[in-house]
């Protein structure tokens, strides 16, 4: 580039030295302000430790306060815990005591219940026995006669079978025994009676006609 | 003819028998008077030729040709009125049994003894066979039948005999 045209140059030039005091300006600005805001700072600390100082002083007496405070509630509290104790350690014993008693009372009365109940139950039960012995002896009682009376019953039946069963036999062998006797007579005496014997029958016979006097 | 008859009956006794032995009498006298041809006609038997000969020669000689058809009918129309012992019996007697049976029979019937009137002719018998008789006879006589025989003494004495078996029942 050695021949620029001078307009540009100068141009360049200007612009750079624009640039330069621009530079410079913000510079002692920025410098100012970093003095001011040193100094801003250098102001902010101290009142800061002027602050803490005085929240140190003030917390310090905020704990002495509290401690103060919390020493006095504790023993306050001490005192009415305790007096809370004795309280209650005495309504406790006195409870302790009604308990006793009334557990006592209600061992009492149960042994008493349970005693009553027993007797009752007893006597309940011994009725029951009763009753049911007195029922129990009318059942078999009144079973044994039934029994009976029904066994009087089906043997007299039995024995009217029977009867009626022999009296039908009989009258069955009534009916049919001379018919048997007579099949028997007539095939065993038809062969073993000779001729003579059959004669002598008939002749018999013949005798008993003349004496009745059938032929005449 | 009474008498004629009476010879007939003397030796039989039943009805049958009588009946039997006028059909032979008549052919036996048919054959004699008339001549018929014997060869063509059947020979009796021999208990009738027995018979026969046991007649005596005098019974045939009341028989002559003009007599004997009429004397043999009026010898039939007799014998229906005859009177006959019907005999029911348990068996089925023989000729001889017969004979025994009727003998027995007239003796124990006997007519009273011959008197004037010949109308009196020995009893017949009319033997019939029945097996529930058992033993013993059943008569008939005149219409009249009455049981004599076992089965009517068991009946009779129906009650004793069930009485004494009941002894076995219990």
């Amino acid at each position: 580039m050695p021949y620029l045209p001078n307009s540009i140059t100068i141009i360049l030039g200007i612009s750079t030295l624009i640039t330069v005091i621009l530079y410079i300006r913000e510079y002692f600005l920025r410098k100012k302000d970093a003095s001011s805001l040193q100094k801003i700072s250098i102001s902010t600390k101290q009142k800061s430790i002027q602050l803490l100082n005085a929240a140190e002083m003030a917390e310090t007496q905020i704990i002495s306060d509290s401690n103060y405070i919390t020493q006095k509630l504790i023993s306050e509290y001490k005192t009415q815990l305790q007096s809370l104790i004795e309280t209650s350690g005495k309504s406790i014993t006195s409870s302790q005591d009604q308990l006793i008693k009334f557990i006592a009372n209600l061992q009492t009365r149960s042994d008493t219940l349970e005693k009553t109940s027993k007797d009752i139950t007893e006597k309940k039960i011994n009725d029951l026995f009763e009753r049911l012995e007195n029922r129990l002896s009318d059942f078999l009682i009144q079973a044994e006669n039934k029994t009976t009376t029904s066994l009087e019953l089906e043997l007299k039946a039995s024995r009217e079978l029977i009867e009626t069963y022999k009296t039908q036999q009989l009258k069955l062998i009534d009916e049919n025994i001379l018919a048997m006797m007579e099949q028997t007579l007539n095939i065993v005496l038809s062969k073993k009676l000779s001729l003579n014997d059959q004669l002598d029958l008939i002749y018999e016979s013949l005798e008993k006609a003349k004496l009745e006097k059938f032929i005449v | 003819m009474n008498e004629i008859l009476n010879i007939i009956l003397k030796d039989t006794y039943s009805l049958s028998d009588l009946k039997h032995r006028l059909n032979i009498l008549k052919t036996y006298i048919v054959q004699n008077l008339f001549g018929v041809d014997q060869s063509t006609q059947k020979q009796p038997a021999e208990t009738d030729l027995a018979w026969l000969k046991s007649l005596s020669p005098a019974f045939f000689q009341n028989f002559n040709k003009d007599n004997t058809y009429q004397l043999m009918s009026e010898l039939d129309k007799t014998i229906n009125q005859l009177k006959t012992l019907t005999i029911y019996v348990a068996f089925e007697p023989d000729s001889y049994s017969l004979i025994l049976m009727g003998k027995y029979v007239r003796k124990t019937f006997s007519q009273p003894e011959k008197t004037t009137s010949s109308t009196n002719f020995p009893i017949l018998l009319d033997i019939k066979y029945d097996p529930s008789q058992i033993a013993g006879c059943a008569l008939v006589w005149n219409g009249i039948y009455k049981d004599f025989s076992l089965r009517s003494g068991i009946l009779d004495k129906r009650q004793l005999i069930l009485d004494s078996f009941k002894k076995y029942l219990r």
